[in-house]
């Protein structure tokens, strides 16, 4: 116990991220709680007996007194008539917090089942969190949630932890932003952050490729399997199943043909657009998940036609098999040039990222920093994207990364990193306790959480 | 499927059944032989069904822990845990958090209360900062700012330099807030009274030592390298390569140069920076020493193990020494031969000056005037004497061969000169006959030949005559080799190799070539 410094007092770790808030006990190698950040809401009561959380209470999202809260994974996920979908974050910083205490409250109290009075939390932080924001979150914490005490963490500090070091330049790729952070001793170097909303790029460039017809293709439907009936798939019929009469009549839809489907025509009547933009950006993200790739030697014309086309079935049972497209989506990662020649205003791509922090940082510490990079993130699992990366920097640099092969750990590392620090016997000196934020007011948080 | 015998294993791989059980049908009983006892513990069934009673002596003696149990409780006593709270001493406030401990723990100190360890940063009080603090560059509040963030971030000056923003101030480097703060604190010890010692003292300011323009050098020195394009960084290794090769030639060349002067110009030579030891077994050290006094018996014999010394040019510290050390007794004491007088001291100590040490086997002599080579061998091949090869060649038989190549070259010339005058004569006696007059003055030079006028008579003389030469060299070199040996007996301690034949010589030769 004394061995590895780990002495547990039960602390929750609560890491919220664009796509999920994350929360499980300290100590823990995996979040026990793992909701989407997104949730749903309707505006008027409703008498639905779904899951639901909270009402709202305050100033409820954009301005709806009685809202009903749809959270976790029955809530956006699930079709409901009038569902608008909503996240609190914003380039990786909340924005909204009011739909923020029922997000934690649902993975503490309604998920993990435990009553946050009783646990010390620490929640995380990107880096380029403001401190309004860190204090409003501990005023949320201890005056909404009663915890005894509370720190808030930074995800590049605990990504880098999580990797087991102090020193790291973390390159961490969510859902909606890509940092590097460079962390000397356990702190951040602010003059060195560097971050830039390249997976909404990512994610937009892959959409407009999807939904924009080629001489191959059509333009493709994202249409979420909730608003479908019924479809022809391509897949050979097995008599033996039994199948509906209705498919046993018509033939599947040969890749690359027009889909044959039945929308539900009750639901599209009903569907808002946010929830339809929620569900459409959901397909491009497994698209992109299941097909997306790019290049671990950089963008060559040649080795991307001799790339296997994958094939792969949109909700609607379009299918159809995606060559060098699907590795252009990728490309956009590492250089903007597929889709515009210079523009500023695009987000930056990693390189540009990691030499703009690397330059940053002190000449002393470049050698320690390039030596421990730790690649991160959910959006890091992007195929080919960390051999891409090291290619790209042993160009320049000699440079050594680590990436957990564990896709948990890389989804999560932020989490597992505030899982390790808050179970330190070290670190418990450093909690804000109640009492502590009674006396001082928020500035304890500026003064304690680093 | 798990009973695997060991007859099993034999018939998989097909090797007659062992011992006394010839019946394969009837597969035996597992090998347990009342002597052998049971299995022993810690080996599995199978396995002891396969190695039989041939047991190694190590898994017998020791139980193998391969899986630990988990010892719960049984004989000793229960540990009993509490979930119990605890207060930590690193904090301010009464924040109590709860973890599980054992229930005999004492419950007053935190574990982990010991590694709260703050550093010590120095402080200053405004009597001193107006004393000695002052500087241009600095307000008193910039320097406070200084100090409490530097306290706050335990020294840590990459986060330090990250962090500090003063409201007003100038830029800062890290170079800067460096030396600001050591400085300070060494003007703060330097002021103080000081209760240790000044060795200790000199110690703390010496840790305290910063050199601003030093590091500030260094840094920029480590941008510019970070900052060298790719380009650059090959043309850099291209040149480290290019020159690791060069300095390798220059080596290797070097290392061949020594080493074939020292084959070439072997011990005597006077080369300045080629070091040969001339004493194969004597370390190097002595062997030096000895050549100082070089007249004792030690450097006598080492020379001597040198067959044939050609025009040594002693060393410049040496000549005084050598030169005066021959004399004509103890040459022949230690069969020493001195092919010529010593060359003139005033003469240039190149290559070209002298002869280095040789092999007399690699020096035969060769017939003298190169005209006559083709005959003079021809002559000897006649005689079954090849006179390029000696299987002994000592000095005496040397000597011999030289002469008796000399001989021939003669027999040879004189053949020639007595063709020459036959012809004359024949001409002569034509002429003669024509005019019918004759002149014995002319024929008068030949009897001086030992030829006839005969071509078989004279074939016939030269045989003999050739080889009584070859059995004479024979019976020398026999002799020789024979006399060396009388001589050696006569000697008082002579070492063999040293006068002994060539292979000794040979041996030692190759000696001298492998340092």
């Amino acid at each position: 116990m004394v061995q590895y410094g780990g002495d547990e007092v039960a602390a929750l770790v609560v890491d919220i991220g664009s796509s999920s808030v994350r929360a499980g006990y300290a100590g823990d190698d995996t979040p026990k709680a793992i909701i989407p950040t997104s949730y749903g809401y309707i505006a008027e009561t409703s008498t639905g007996d779904d899951v639901e959380m909270g009402d709202g209470s305050q100033e409820s999202p954009a301005t709806r007194p009685n809202a009903k809260m749809y959270i976790g994974q029955n809530g956006p996920s699930m079709w409901r008539p009038d569902m608008e979908i909503a996240n609190p974050m914003q380039n990786g910083m909340i924005h909204d917090f009011a739909p923020i205490p029922p997000l934690i409250s649902y993975a503490l109290k309604d998920v993990m089942r435990c009553n946050p009075i009783e646990h010390p939390v620490l929640v995380t932080e990107p880096a380029w969190n403001t401190p309004a924001n860190r204090e409003r979150m501990a005023e949320i914490m201890f005056e909404e949630f009663q915890v005894p005490a509370f720190y808030i963490a930074n995800t590049g500090v605990l990504n880098a932890f999580a990797a087991g070091k102090g020193s790291a330049l973390v390159v961490d790729i969510g859902q909606s932003m890509a940092s590097v952070t460079p962390v000397v001793d356990g702190f951040v170097l602010r003059k060195g952050l560097q971050y830039s909303a390249l997976p909404q790029l990512v994610h937009a460039h892959a959409k407009h490729l999807l939904t924009s017809p080629t001489q191959h293709r059509p333009a493709i439907q994202l249409l979420p399997h909730q608003l479908i009936a019924s479809k022809m798939v391509n897949r050979p019929l097995i008599p033996s199943v039994a199948i509906l009469p209705v498919m046993l009549n018509v033939k599947p839809v040969e890749p690359g043909q027009p889909p044959k489907f039945t929308p539900r025509e009750d639901r599209i009547s009903q569907t808002t657009d946010s929830w339809r933009v929620w569900a459409e950006g959901r397909e491009v993200d497994e698209w992109v998940q299941s097909v997306a790739g790019v290049l671990d030697q950089g963008w060559n014309e040649q080795a991307v036609i001799q790339r296997p086309a994958r094939q792969y079935e949109f909700p609607t049972g379009f299918n159809t098999y995606f060559g060098p497209e699907r590795y252009s989506v990728g490309e956009l990662y590492f250089n903007h040039s597929m889709i515009a020649d210079r523009n500023d205003n695009l987000p930056r791509a990693l390189p540009s990222l990691i030499t703009a922090s690397i330059s940053s940082c002190d000449a002393d510490t470049r050698h320690i920093l390039m030596s421990n990079m730790v690649v991160t993130g959910g959006g890091s699992l992007f195929s080919g994207l960390v051999d891409r990366l090291n290619n790209e920097l042993s160009r320049h640099w000699q440079v050594k990364l680590h990436a957990p092969g564990n896709t948990v750990e890389r989804r999560y590392g932020g989490w597992l990193g505030g899982s390790i620090l808050a179970s330190l016997g070290t670190f418990h000196q450093l909690w804000i306790s109640k009492e502590e934020w009674q006396d001082h007011g928020k500035a304890i948080v500026g003064q304690r959480c680093k | 499927m798990s009973g695997a015998s060991a007859a099993d294993v034999r018939s998989i791989l097909s090797l007659p059944p062992s011992g006394p059980q010839s019946n394969p049908s009837h597969p035996p009983p597992p090998l347990k032989k009342a002597g052998s006892g049971r299995k022993p513990e810690g080996i599995s069934r199978e396995l002891y069904a396969l190695i039989g009673p041939t047991v190694p002596s190590l898994l017998q003696s020791s139980k193998p822990r391969l899986k630990q149990k988990p010892n719960l409780g049984g004989g000793s006593r229960r540990v009993k845990w509490e979930h119990r709270n605890f207060k930590n001493p690193a904090r301010k406030d009464s924040l109590q958090l709860q973890h599980w401990a054992k229930a005999d723990d004492p419950e007053d100190d935190y574990v982990f209360a010991k590694y709260n360890v703050e550093s010590n940063i120095y402080t200053y009080s405004q009597d001193e900062y107006n004393r000695l603090l002052e500087d241009s560059e600095w307000t008193k509040e910039e320097t406070d700012y200084l100090f409490n963030i530097v306290r706050e971030y335990d020294l840590r000056w990459f986060v330090i330099h990250d962090r500090y923003e003063f409201s007003g101030g100038p830029e800062r480097s890290l170079e800067d807030l460096k030396d600001r703060y050591y400085s300070v604190c060494r003007k703060l010890v330097r002021s103080r009274p000081w209760p240790g010692d000044e060795a200790s003292k000199s110690q703390l300011l010496n840790s305290l030592q910063f050199d601003k323009e030093r590091e500030v050098t260094r840094k920029k020195y480590l941008t510019s390298l970070a900052s060298r394009t790719p380009a650059q960084i090959a043309e850099e290794e291209a040149l480290f390569i290019e020159i690791k090769r060069l300095e390798q030639t220059e080596r290797r060349f070097k290392k061949d140069r020594e080493e074939l002067l020292r084959t070439l110009a072997g011990v005597e030579s006077g080369l300045e920076g080629v070091f040969v030891d001339d004493d194969g077994p004597m370390g190097v050290s002595e062997s030096k020493k000895k050549k100082k006094h070089g007249g004792d018996w030690e450097s006598a014999s080492a020379a001597s193990n040198v067959i044939s010394l050609g025009t040594p040019v002693p060393k410049k510290g040496q000549q005084s020494t050598k030169a005066s050390v021959p004399s004509p007794e103890e040459d022949i004491l230690h069969c020493i031969h001195r092919t010529s007088a010593l060359v003139p001291n005033n003469l240039p100590a190149t290559k070209n000056a002298h002869t280095p040490v040789y092999l007399r086997s690699a020096k035969i002599p060769v017939p003298k005037p190169a005209g006559l080579a083709p005959k003079v061998t021809a002559a000897l091949a006649e005689l079954g004497i090849n006179h390029q090869r000696l299987v002994m060649p000592t000095k005496e038989n040397c000597e011999k061969l030289e002469s008796l190549l000399d001989a021939a070259a003669a027999l040879v010339d004189l053949k020639r000169a007595v063709d020459r005058v036959e012809q004359e004569i024949k001409t002569s006696r034509e002429r003669m006959d024509k005019s019918k007059s004759t002149s014995a003055s002319v024929a008068g030079d030949a009897p001086e030949t030992p030829m006839d006028l005969d071509q078989d008579e004279t074939g016939t003389e030269r045989d003999a005559e050739g080889e009584k030469e070859d059995e004479s060299v024979r019976a020398q070199s026999v002799v020789s080799t024979r006399s060396t040996r009388g001589r050696k007996s006569s000697r008082r301690s002579m070492s063999i190799s040293s006068v002994d034949t060539s292979t000794p010589v040979a041996t030692r030769a190759t000696k001298r070539m492998k340092k």
